[in-house]
């Protein structure tokens, strides 16, 4: 029992409608948790609030038994929580390498004064970021696109770019915000076997917010359900499934 | 046609054209790399040239301990505007940006005991003393231009600019190709993608801001040296759009694209001066300094509309759509 | 002398609303920083002394004129400028320095055609008006009740009217504007109109408070204006207006002595921007603007 991530009573609003209503969960280490949910549950506002982009007014967010909810967003990625963006944020005008390379933490050369003084040190952490970067993109298969331009790319290549990017980054816990958005069934298999692998293979704990239910059941080895702002159920996908509120929840809204 | 031909013009030229590049390189800096839309520039300019003026004949500094002390002024009144201004939009910062160098030049046109008021340096103290700066200046370009045997001040001065100048791009030009520049260009591109890689956008814009400040303020010291005297008249508006104006003629995001910028403006702007053809007949000499003014907008909306990227810029790289 | 003062500040205030008005209205709905509209003021005013002076043909066939030719000006500047640049789907960067080169262009074209020397409009100078202990100008007078009846015109145009409505609903939010099917050509050519109009008038009671003025005088006006159009949040021509007053009052009252000996009165710009900043300090989206969701 290692809740890495713990959301409790956070409530966010709008123009005085509450997105998000006292809601908790947890997401326990190693784990992929999805948080679902129909339109308008306040799945993408408490998102934002767990990366930091979006303040909680009441409520905390605690990671590693730290709380984070008061942390500007860098500070949060620092700390090891990554997430990405429903539109795949490749940065455009720089190239597929530089993207990745970004990534890299503890980079001594992204000090200015690093490349003057201490120089080896940071030219030897270079190298390693470099044959880093490779070992990645070769892993999402866009190494032959290393030094085009991430405009180049196209929607589901920039899905795997921003995947690799995370990874890039070393995380501890990894939030996905929508990963098949947009993106083709051919493409998807090889996403999903991604994420999975995270847990898999990085051990890498991953937190995502998805629509498609399918993915969410076949994948999550935890399932938390919000709607109207409130979480209504968490659990195990089967349990989930079948959970009255749930259903209700969905066949509400789709009527 | 004499003068078009006289070295001592060209010379004269060329050293205009050296301190646009060292100021519009600090642009490059804080827009081509870090996407900052600072439309205040030259108040940092002038703080360079009044700092190391009002140090020397005032309090009676050394020049050569008033003029770095006058970049670090520069810088870090670069640092005080991005922390009150940073947090501002794009479009907001641009015109605060603006009314902070207007309020700087309005302080330098009217605390005349400080600055001199708007008759500028001249009036800082005594006829003798208020050039001495200038004067400390000249002795050391004179021993420059004995020691390498150069033919007259001019070419000194232009040899010292340019030397800076050169030195000061390449320095710009090796710290885009760091991972720092990395993080600045990320930055430019798109903030919150950088901040969920975990980087400080703020504390990146800031160093922007003091780099460009620093180097806006090395511009003025040189501006100092070379007008001896000079008044808040000389830091208006039009010298940050001339500044954007070769930034976007050079190419936006290259630091070599500054020099090459610079020169051209420099050469057609000066140029212009003398063309003994028509149209140019039409207008007398006042006349003519209206139509030099209004050719240079007409490049800059032309440039605009039909090569965005400049001369050196890449069409990909484009920033301006 | 604090009243004299509070009804300088109106009047000068009047005249940034108006400008402010236009200004916002045109980055509302065509995301331009319109950076020549100070100098098209200066156009407006200077048509106007050329109708009411060497014409001799009385200050509201001169307003009128100068209005219609600034608004023509606006539209063929559309055409000329503006249209291409949207169709190469320039971004603001592009639009901003686009109409930096324009006021350059603007601001010389008029040295060229009307020369530096200072101009002023044929009004008497020595009628005052005197209301109490505040005393006016018999110029500050026609500013201020023209600049009323143009402020009410203008609000009524854009509350009570279709065009109107459309206009803000465009400067409100644009995507959603062209999904709703509104006209938008229609819409950036009232734009054009309305802002360039505004310009004119903006020009002509400028020069007529300032009693003398020469082309530069739409620039220096121009910053107050900006100020006074972030102030009140860019886009929301309710909120220029404001900014406008506001900025006018608290400029001409900041050199009461009742505050602490009052600011130097040739401070005063420095007082506008500094209102400017000082509020944007505190609330970043300008007074009246809406919070940047992240």
């Amino acid at each position: 029992m290692s809740a890495l991530l713990v959301v409790r009573d956070v409530v966010r609003s709008f123009g005085g409608v509450r997105a998000v209503d006292a809601a908790s969960f947890e997401v326990e280490r190693g784990s992929i948790t999805s948080l679902i949910g129909p339109n308008g549950a306040g799945k993408s506002t408490l998102f934002n609030v767990v990366s930091g982009f979006l303040r909680a007014e009441a409520g905390t967010v605690t990671f590693e038994g730290k709380r984070i909810d008061r942390l500007p967003p860098h500070r949060i990625a620092q700390a090891g929580l990554v997430r990405t963006f429903q539109t795949a944020r490749a940065l455009a005008r720089m190239s597929v390498l530089d993207n990745l390379l970004l990534a890299a933490p503890r980079q001594p050369g992204e000090r200015l004064l690093r490349n003057v003084v201490g120089s080896r040190v940071t030219r030897r952490r270079e190298q390693e970021v470099l044959a880093r970067a490779h070992e990645l993109l070769a892993l999402v298969r866009l190494d032959r696109h290393a030094d085009e331009l991430g405009a180049a790319l196209s929607g589901g290549q920039r899905k795997l770019l921003d995947f690799a990017r995370v990874l890039m980054t070393e995380p501890r816990l990894v939030r996905l915000d929508e990963p098949m958005a947009g993106v083709n069934p051919v493409l998807r298999g090889e996403l999903l076997e991604h994420v999975v692998s995270l847990r898999e293979q990085h051990g890498v704990t991953a937190l995502l917010v998805e629509h498609d239910l399918e993915v969410v059941m076949g994948v999550s080895d935890r399932v938390v359900v919000m709607s109207n702002g409130a979480v209504i159920a968490s659990g195990p996908p089967d349990g989930v499934r079948n959970d009255a509120r749930v259903v209700d929840a969905y066949l509400g809204v789709e009527g | 046609m004499s003068v078009l031909t006289s070295g001592e013009f060209w010379a004269f030229v060329g050293v205009v054209a050296g301190i646009y590049t060292i100021l519009t390189l600090g642009l490059q800096i804080e827009f081509g790399y870090a996407g900052l839309l600072n439309f205040g520039h030259v108040a940092f300019m002038a703080i360079g040239s009044y700092t190391m003026a009002i140090l020397v004949v005032k309090s009676g500094w050394s020049m050569w301990l008033a003029a770095p002390a006058a970049v670090l002024a520069s810088s870090a009144a670069g640092i005080v505007l991005g922390l009150a201004t940073l947090r501002l939009r794009a479009d907001y910062f641009a015109i605060v940006t603006i009314a902070l160098s207007e309020i700087v030049r309005y302080v330098a046109t009217n605390e005349e005991r400080l600055t001199g008021g708007s008759q500028g340096t001249i009036n800082l103290a005594g006829a003798e003393e208020a050039s001495d700066y200038n004067g400390q200046w000249q002795r050391f370009q004179d021993w420059f231009q004995g020691t390498l045997h150069l033919g007259s001040k001019d070419v000194a001065m232009l040899v010292l600019v340019w030397a800076v100048a050169l030195a000061l791009t390449v320095l710009v030009a090796l710290s885009i190709r760091t991972p720092w520049g990395r993080v600045l260009r990320a930055i430019r591109e798109d903030e919150d993608a950088a901040r969920s890689l975990g980087k400080n956008v703020f504390a990146y814009k800031l160093q922007a801001l003091a780099l460009g400040s620093a180097l806006a303020g090395v511009a003025g010291l040189f501006y100092a040296w070379q007008f001896s005297f000079f008044s808040p008249a000389d830091f208006a508006p039009l010298l940050t759009f001339f500044a954007w104006m070769i930034l976007i003629l050079g190419g936006v995001g290259r630091a070599w694209a500054v020099p090459v910028g610079a020169l051209v403006f420099g050469v057609v702007f000066a140029g212009t001066r003398f063309f003994e053809f028509a149209p140019f007949t039409w207008f007398d000499s006042a006349e003519r300094a209206y139509l030099r003014l209004m050719i240079i907008g007409l490049v800059l909306i032309g440039l605009i509309l039909f090569r965005p990227q400049g001369l050196l810029g890449k069409r990909e790289e484009l920033v301006l759509e | 002398m604090f009243l004299q003062l509070l009804a300088n500040g109106l009047v000068t205030g009047a005249v940034y609303a108006i400008a402010a008005v236009g200004v916002s209205l045109v980055y509302g709905i065509l995301r331009i920083v319109h950076f020549a509209y100070g100098d098209l003021m200066t156009f407006g005013a200077f048509v106007a002394v050329t109708f009411d002076t060497t014409l001799g043909l009385g200050m509201i066939v001169a307003t009128a004129a100068a209005m219609v030719a600034a608004a023509v000006l606006s539209v063929g500047l559309d055409f000329a400028l503006w249209r291409p640049l949207r169709a190469r789907r320039a971004n603001f960067m592009s639009l901003f320095l686009a109409s930096i080169g324009l006021a350059l262009v603007l601001r010389q074209a008029i040295f060229l055609a009307w020369g530096p020397q200072p101009r002023a409009f044929d009004v008497d100078p020595f009628k005052v008006y005197t209301l109490g202990s505040v005393r006016l100008s018999g110029a500050q007078a026609i500013a201020i009740v023209v600049a009323v009846v143009a402020i009410v015109l203008v609000g009524l145009l854009l509350s009570s009217t279709t065009l109107g409505r459309t206009m803000r609903a465009v400067a409100d939010d644009r995507a959603l504007a062209a999904v709703a099917g509104i006209d938008t050509g229609r819409v950036v050519l009232s734009t054009w109109v309305l802002s360039g109009l505004l310009a004119a008038l903006a020009g002509v009671l400028a020069g007529l408070v300032q009693g003398t003025f020469d082309p530069n005088f739409g620039f220096t006006l121009l910053l107050p204006v900006f100020a006074a159009v972030v102030l009140g949040g860019i886009g929301n021509p309710y909120g220029a207006l404001a900014g406008g007053f506001l900025l006018g009052v608290v400029t001409e009252l900041s050199t009461w002595e009742g505050f602490g000996g009052g600011v130097d009165p040739v401070y005063k710009p420095v007082v506008a921007f500094g209102v400017l900043i000082v509020v944007l300090l505190a609330r970043p989206q300008g007074l009246l603007g809406r919070a940047r969701l992240v």
